[in-house]
């Protein structure tokens, strides 16, 4: 564009966060935001002016990815402070009280500054400083020695926050291992489960801004994917007339803002869906014409009712009579909840129309035994409203996520890790993490090289001690390297600790489904960008990350090269810069190829700024693909799609595969979409049929079908199965509250001290009855152990269940390091028959540091570390971890301490037994270790999906 | 112009983003905030309900923090914020007693006071104050009330809101949209033994129980931050040493219009004490003050409507009157005794007195609000000082004339003092704070200490003082005399304090 004068005039970048009260506006203009004056708060009303460059980043304190802007001090380079990115389609220049808090992070007097290996031996609690280089030397010895000796399933990472999507997995791919383990079943493997079954896609992405009827089953007001900018939309539709419904055991924040608030018995959700289901069968308030076209009915009626014509309306009025059963009543029953409850959530659902927008993730999917069934029961009330990809409805993630592939892809490996992918889980959505101290201990495997990347497994996972005995045999571990920014109980037992950056320290680009829209976002050390602007010089991110602290790109790129110095192995080239062939690629190099030919419309919107695609990200921070996708499952295929596909018996559309094909993240290899009856032909879903799996083949075939339609599993904590007059009750110990980070916002002092105290919530009448009061210490009694905590009356939870958060029991060991803003001192003592005892010597204590603020610690409580407590319990299915646990409940015996933990590992090995027992074990058809389609974030060959001793047809080789 | 904020309870989900955020941008220390979330929980289950309250400076049209302020570090600026220069501030905390929604606190860096002052630095930018930004749900409004074009004017003209404490009169330019009336109301939800994920402060959990709780709603404050009470033992004992110089050199005058010689007594001991009473009270003053260093700029940075700059005039005016008695009796000037002893019975009614009308700006403590009070603290003044000199006066040789003057005004304004603590607790209160604060002195957990450490004692003083009058001898009036000093400081020390437990947020 240009001005009549001839000059150049730039089209305005598109800021959905920029507002304006009048005179006052959110943000500087972007063309000050290289040198914009602000005035020093803590002088006013004197004026002292300070020059910042305000450049873009991304938060990473939860999934979220929301914007930020890094105020950097023209002056010193130093960081002032966050706010949030008026660019950014998702967080719209907005942010929870994590995304500022960033700020503690940055200037943690506790933070790790150099990389770290330890002394004495594993667990010793005692470092010394090392050099990257001497770090790196070792690390990628042992790597390159599993690699070259075959032993390719012995290198893991293990993941707790992830990063860019995709590039970690181009390095394990480069490396030819099988070793991408994440912490998804402590997470979201049920909710997964549930999608996956129904679609192929494992994540829904709900347009609430437009829905009329929004049913949350977590807590999206306060924390989860995608807190903020879901509680934007949430709290928009709210006022547009939207009426919400919230099941939660508990008041939570976003309970406390519905409109109907049911706390169901836990496990007992499906049951209250499937009666909704029920009624919208049976008043036939559905969308016939989507499910007709967009349900695998036929199959329904072929499995289920092979007798019935193939008609859809006796389809109808098959599945109305297989789900009369679910009447309110019956769900009201088994929930514990008034039937009016039921009933209103039903109205509710009906008069959404195709605006119906759901969401379940974590809670009651991740904590009962069969959770993903919630899921699919949820997600069947979508279906059945026809508001699947509608506006107003539920979609896909993929379809509001994009994900920038380096266009220089390694080849699949072919390796199948057992440690990642037992066969007795060959639905599990995610690798078995919760199992692998477990597995190791069966004598499955060893590990050379464990990377726990900003993940705290001993901590997080259930069964911590047995976390331990792993962690400390070197035998089962050969190598434990932690990267991460803060100290964690877990890094205390590592070899190396390596220092890894903040939200401000590393490059990353992320994308998530927040609305309805594809974004990708740009995480960037600012720091080095200011450098970058200001014509400073810098050798990598070590130099201008605080101390040593190296951003995780550099890290990976330089330690693939030292695991292939001369190249033989095939592993370097793909870190080699492609304009100084033999030199290391820089991350300059690596994004400028990624934006300029991954990313549609980029180069585009670009040059329109006179930019090229890398610098338009580092200026704004973000990039807008597209938006208000809506019905992708009807878009039309294209030519060069539907070259060689041939139609399946389904209509589902195949180009020809090889053992040697790939299949993508998730669907099938070769797969592109259905051919309709009407002979239409469109992208669909991506399950193995195309359509939405009313009845899933995959469920069916790999040895459950009596789960293969959306149905009802009881809980393991069923009310059944609690007998409240032995004091049993439900421990619900997986909620999270609005301003904590899982066990990573102990270095940000701004939210701990907002929330700095563990209570065990106790609904009153409860603690009536057993003589309980708030602030009594109780034992809660699991089955392997116990722990102490202080109770309180409440009536913001529901009778029969306890809750106690997530995030707080943290600790370290006296001598060891740690972060003494949350931690308690403790003694660890393990007796040789494996009884584990954790105690507090000392509560969180004032401390001296160059921060004057930690010497005004006026919070004492570390917390009760709970999951110490817990055994593994894996869905059989969806491999998830059922978060709640059977308790027993008595006051404090007069030798119990607060916060005291004892656990006998023998018993969890038992109840691991137990639970594994439950599993039914694969090869499933054809041979197959696992269904194609499922997600798996570095897919091997196909050739590795086929179970050794069998070929893809199933028979014996 | 009046610049405002709107927020809108409807909306908000009670993240604290707006906290952190506001803590980032001003470096707020730990413990201390300029904004912050309460959370009060009502109902009983499964019809159990949570409101959320954004709590802050309500930048008041007629604010009076501004008005107690001595050294004009508090200001209304032209565009209605209420700003505060901390170069300028002394650390008095009286700003902390005026402000009736515990917006303000005394940084612990700076050691000065501190509080929202809507991001003025910003604002003078033109850019939103950092909460307004990063709010998810922009639930908080800022803007131009005046200016009724304005989009907070148009959200605060067509919704309906409320205000905190309206009833202070003080204007407050926060309006809250669908918020809690429990949650506003800082008496209406007590805390119920804890928060729900912190725990309430030592003073919020020592109050809960003098608060009468809704019984339909229970609603219970679950989350909220700490306010402690900005004065202690130096305020209590000054409003002491202040009575016993200004009542001891006031009846020295009295005598002397009276013509009732008191020797030594009126000539040298009453001005000692005056000076003593004088200097000790400038002493604590200034030691209680946070930035004791600046204490000059009461007079040199003076605010003349704050009774602290006034009170120190009148305390600098009545040790100057003190000094020049005590010269005046040694030279034994008469004209010039005269003349001081008429200028010095009202200067030494305002030492005693002023702080009544300190007090009553502190617009935050009912408690101290009461119309009596200044008459209070003259009577105290004279039972205290008449008290010191009945002591003093058994080692000097008093005429029966000097001991019956002592006797009848110890006698008279014991009785009261006594009289007034009954009209002060058995009465009713203006306000509800005012009530709750009584309670706890007369009923509640200061009543032991009031009863037999501040009423007990001024009893059996009265009694022994009343016995004078019928010819027993001296020394009773003096154990009396004696007496009612611990007895005024325990009385001071429970008025203090509990003037300033109730809750403001």
């Amino acid at each position: 564009m240009t001005h009549p004068n001839g000059a150049r005039v730039n089209p305005e970048v598109n800021l959905p966060g920029a507002r304006r009260h009048e005179r006052l506006r959110n943000y500087p203009p972007v063309e000050e935001w290289d040198h914009h004056v602000e005035y020093d708060a803590k002088a006013h009303p004197r004026k002292v002016p300070h020059t910042y460059s305000l450049i873009p980043t991304i938060c990473f304190n939860c999934e979220s990815s929301c914007g930020l802007l890094a105020y950097v001090d023209h002056e010193d380079l130093s960081i002032k402070k966050f706010e949030g990115n008026p660019a950014h389609p998702g967080s719209r220049g907005r942010n929870c009280a994590k995304g500022p808090a960033t700020i503690n992070q940055v200037h943690d007097p506790e933070r790790i500054l150099h990389p770290l290996r330890r002394v004495g031996e594993r667990g010793s609690g005692r470092f010394e400083q090392v050099s990257w280089e001497e770090a790196l030397a070792d690390i990628a010895g042992r790597i390159r020695a599993a690699i070259v000796e075959g032993r390719r399933d012995e290198v893991m990472y293990h993941v707790g926050r992830p990063g860019e999507d995709g590039f970690v997995e181009r390095v394990l791919q480069a490396w030819g291992v099988d070793g991408h383990n994440s912490h998804t079943n402590v997470c979201s493997s049920g909710g997964r489960s549930g999608y996956t079954h129904w679609m192929g896609y494992d994540r829904p992405s709900p347009d609430y801004a437009n829905a009329k009827t929004i049913v949350l089953l977590s807590s999206h007001l306060e924390t989860g994917h995608y807190f903020n900018p879901h509680a934007q939309r949430i709290m928009e539709a709210k006022q547009n007339g939207a009426k919400v419904a919230v099941l939660d055991l508990r008041l939570s924040n976003t309970a406390s803002h519905a409109d109907l608030w049911i706390a169901p018995w836990p496990g007992s959700e499906a049951a209250i869906f499937l009666a909704v289901a029920a009624y919208l069968l049976r008043t036939r308030r559905i969308a016939t014409d989507f499910l007709r076209r967009w349900v695998n009915w036929e199959v329904y009626l072929e499995r289920l009712h092979p007798d019935a014509p193939r008609d859809f309306e006796v389809f109808l009025d098959r599945l109305t009579e297989d789900y009369a059963s679910y009447t309110f009543e019956f769900a009201a029953s088994v929930a514990h909840v008034p039937v009016e409850q039921v009933e209103r959530l039903a109205a509710m659902v009906a008069d959404a129309g195709t605006r119906l927008a759901t969401h379940t993730w974590r809670s009651a999917a991740a904590g009962n035994l069969g959770g993903w069934q919630i899921v699919r029961s949820l997600f069947f009330l979508n279906v059945l409203t026809g508001s699947v990809g509608t506006e107003g409805g539920t979609h896909p993630n993929g379809w509001d996520k994009f994900i920038a592939h380096f266009p220089d892809m390694p080849e699949a490996n072919d390796t199948w890790s057992e440690m990642l992918w037992p066969q007795e889980y060959p639905l599990t959505t995610n690798e078995m993490s919760i199992l692998l101290p477990h597995l190791l201990k069966d004598g499955r495997g060893h590990l050379e090289v464990y990377f726990s990347r900003v993940y705290n497994p001993l901590w997080v996972n259930p069964d911590g001690f047995t976390w331990i005995d792993v962690l400390k045999d070197e035998s089962k571990m050969g190598l434990h390297v932690a990267l991460t920014p803060t100290w964690s109980e877990s890094a205390t037992f590592a070899d190396y600790v390596l220092p890894m950056g903040h939200a401000s320290e590393r490059h990353d680009t992320m994308s998530f489904e927040t609305h309805t829209a594809k974004w990708l976002a740009f995480r960037q050390p600012v720091t080095r960008v200011a450098m970058e602007q200001r014509g400073i010089p810098y050798r990598d991110s070590r130099d201008t990350n605080p101390g040593e602290v190296w951003e995780e790109n550099e890290f990976w790129f330089e330690l693939s090269w030292q695991i292939d110095p001369d190249g033989s192995l095939g592993i370097r080239r793909y870190f080699e810069s492609q304009e100084r062939p033999g030199e290391r690629m820089t991350q300059d190099e690596y994004y400028e190829i990624l934006f300029s030919r991954s990313v549609p419309g980029l180069p585009q919107a670009a040059e329109a700024q006179g930019l090229t695609p890398l610098q338009y990200m580092r200026k704004y921070g973000v990039f807008e693909v597209a938006k208000d996708l809506y019905r992708l499952d009807e878009r039309p295929l294209t030519d060069a799609e539907l070259a060689d596909a041939v139609p399946d018996e389904h209509g589902v559309l195949r180009k020809p595969v090889t053992l040697d094909s790939q299949p993508p993240l998730v669907g099938e290899a070769g797969a592109v979409g259905v051919r309709h009856e009407d002979g239409t032909a469109t992208a669909g879903w991506l399950s193995p049929s195309r359509k939405l799996e009313l009845y899933s083949t995959t469920l069916a075939d790999w040895g459950w079908p009596e789960q293969a339609t959306p149905g009802y599993i009881e809980s393991h904590v069923s009310a059944r199965n609690i007998d409240r007059d032995a004091s049993e009750f439900v421990l619900m110990p997986n909620f999270r509250l609005p301003t904590l980070i899982h066990t990573r916002s102990g270095n940000a002092k701004y939210l701990n001290e907002i929330a700095n105290t563990h209570p065990l919530w106790f609904n009153r009448a409860d603690a009536a009855a057993m003589d309980v009061h708030t602030g009594d210490l109780v034992r809660v009694t699991t089955e392997i152990g116990h722990f102490v905590v202080r109770a309180w009356a409440t009536e913001a939870i529901r009778p029969g269940v306890v809750g106690l958060s997530h995030h707080m029991g943290r600790w370290h060991q006296d001598g060891h390091p740690g972060s003494r803003w949350v931690m308690g001192k403790v003694d660890l003592d393990r007796s040789e028959d494996g009884i584990w005892r954790l105690r507090y010597l000392e509560g969180v204590q004032p401390f001296t540091s160059e921060d004057p603020d930690s010497e005004r610690i006026y919070w004492d409580d570390p917390g009760v570390h709970q999951n110490l407590a817990f055994p593994v319990q894996p869905d059989p299915v969806s491999g998830m971890h059922c978060w709640h646990q059977k308790v027993r409940i008595e006051k404090a015996r007069p030798e119990d301490r607060y916060g005291d933990v004892e656990v006998d590992v023998n018993r969890s090995r038992e109840v691991y037994r137990r639970w594994l027992a439950m599993a039914r074990p694969g090869p499933g058809p054809g041979g197959l270790r696992r269904p194609e389609f499922l997600m798996r974030h570095v897919t091997p060959k196909r050739s590795a999906y086929v179970a050794a001793g069998r070929t893809a047809d199933g028979a014996a080789r | 112009m009046q610049y405002g904020f709107a927020i809108d309870q409807r909306t908000c989900i009670g993240c604290h983003a707006c906290t952190v955020a506001c803590k980032t941008e001003h470096e707020v220390p730990l413990g201390q905030f300029r904004t912050w979330v309460k959370y009060v929980d009502s109902g009983s289950f499964p019809d159990t309900t949570r409101s959320f309250g954004v709590m802050r400076c309500n930048h008041c049209t007629d604010a009076p923090c501004v008005k107690i302020c001595p050294t004009q570090a508090l200001f209304k600026r032209e565009d209605g914020i209420v700003d505060f220069d901390n170069d300028r501030c002394i650390g008095c905390k009286s700003c902390m007693q005026a402000c009736p929604y515990d917006a303000i606190y005394i940084d612990a860096d700076t050691h000065t006071a501190a509080k929202c002052n809507m991001c003025a630095h910003r604002v003078d930018e033109g850019l939103e104050p950092a909460c307004v930004v990063v709010c998810p749900t922009h639930s908080i409004w800022v803007g131009d009330l005046d200016d009724p074009t304005s989009g907070i004017a148009r959200l605060v003209a067509t919704e309906e809101t409320t205000v905190r404490s309206p009833e202070q009169g003080t204007g407050p330019n926060v309006f809250y949209l669908g918020a809690d009336r429990a949650v506003l109301d800082p008496l209406a939800a007590p805390v119920d033994d804890t928060y729900l994920w912190a725990r309430p402060d030592a003073q919020r959990l020592a109050i809960q129980d003098d608060v009468d709780r809704d019984h339909v709603t229970g609603a219970r404050t679950t989350l909220n931050t700490a306010h402690p009470r900005p004065w202690g033992w130096k305020v209590v004992t000054y409003l002491w040493t202040k009575g016993v110089g200004a009542g001891a050199l006031a009846l020295a005058l009295l005598a002397h219009l009276m013509g009732v010689e008191l020797g030594a007594l009126g000539d040298r001991v009453a001005p000692a004490l005056g000076l003593f009473g004088a200097a000790t009270t400038g002493a604590l003053l200034v030691w209680d003050l946070k930035r004791p260093e600046r204490f000059l700029f009461i007079f040199l940075k003076s605010n003349w409507t704050s009774w602290l700059v006034l009170g120190a005039y009148v305390l600098s005016a009545f040790s100057g009157g003190a000094i020049l008695w005590a010269l005046a009796a040694e030279l034994d000037v008469g004209w010039a005794m005269t003349t001081l002893a008429w200028l010095g019975i009202p200067v030494s009614a305002l030492m005693a007195g002023y702080t009544a009308f300190l007090f009553g700006q502190a617009e935050g403590r009912d408690l101290w609000q009461s119309p009596l009070l200044f008459w209070h603290l003259l009577v105290q003044a004279v039972m205290v000082g008449s008290g010191a000199l009945a002591v003093a006066g058994l080692a000097l040789d008093l005429s029966d004339e000097a001991w019956d003057l002592l006797a009848v005004s110890f006698v008279v304004a014991t009785a009261a003092h006594l009289l007034m603590l009954a009209l002060e607790y058995a009465g009713r209160h203006a306000s509800r704070q005012a009530a709750v604060a009584a309670h706890i002195v007369a009923r509640g957990r200061y009543a032991p200490l009031f009863r037999l450490g501040a009423v007990l004692p001024a009893a059996v003083a009265l009694l022994l003082g009343a016995l004078t009058w019928g010819d027993v001898g001296t020394v009773p009036l003096a154990i009396a005399g004696l007496l009612v000093q611990p007895a005024l400081i325990a009385y001071e020390s429970v008025f203090v304090r509990a003037g300033q437990d109730p809750p403001l947020s």
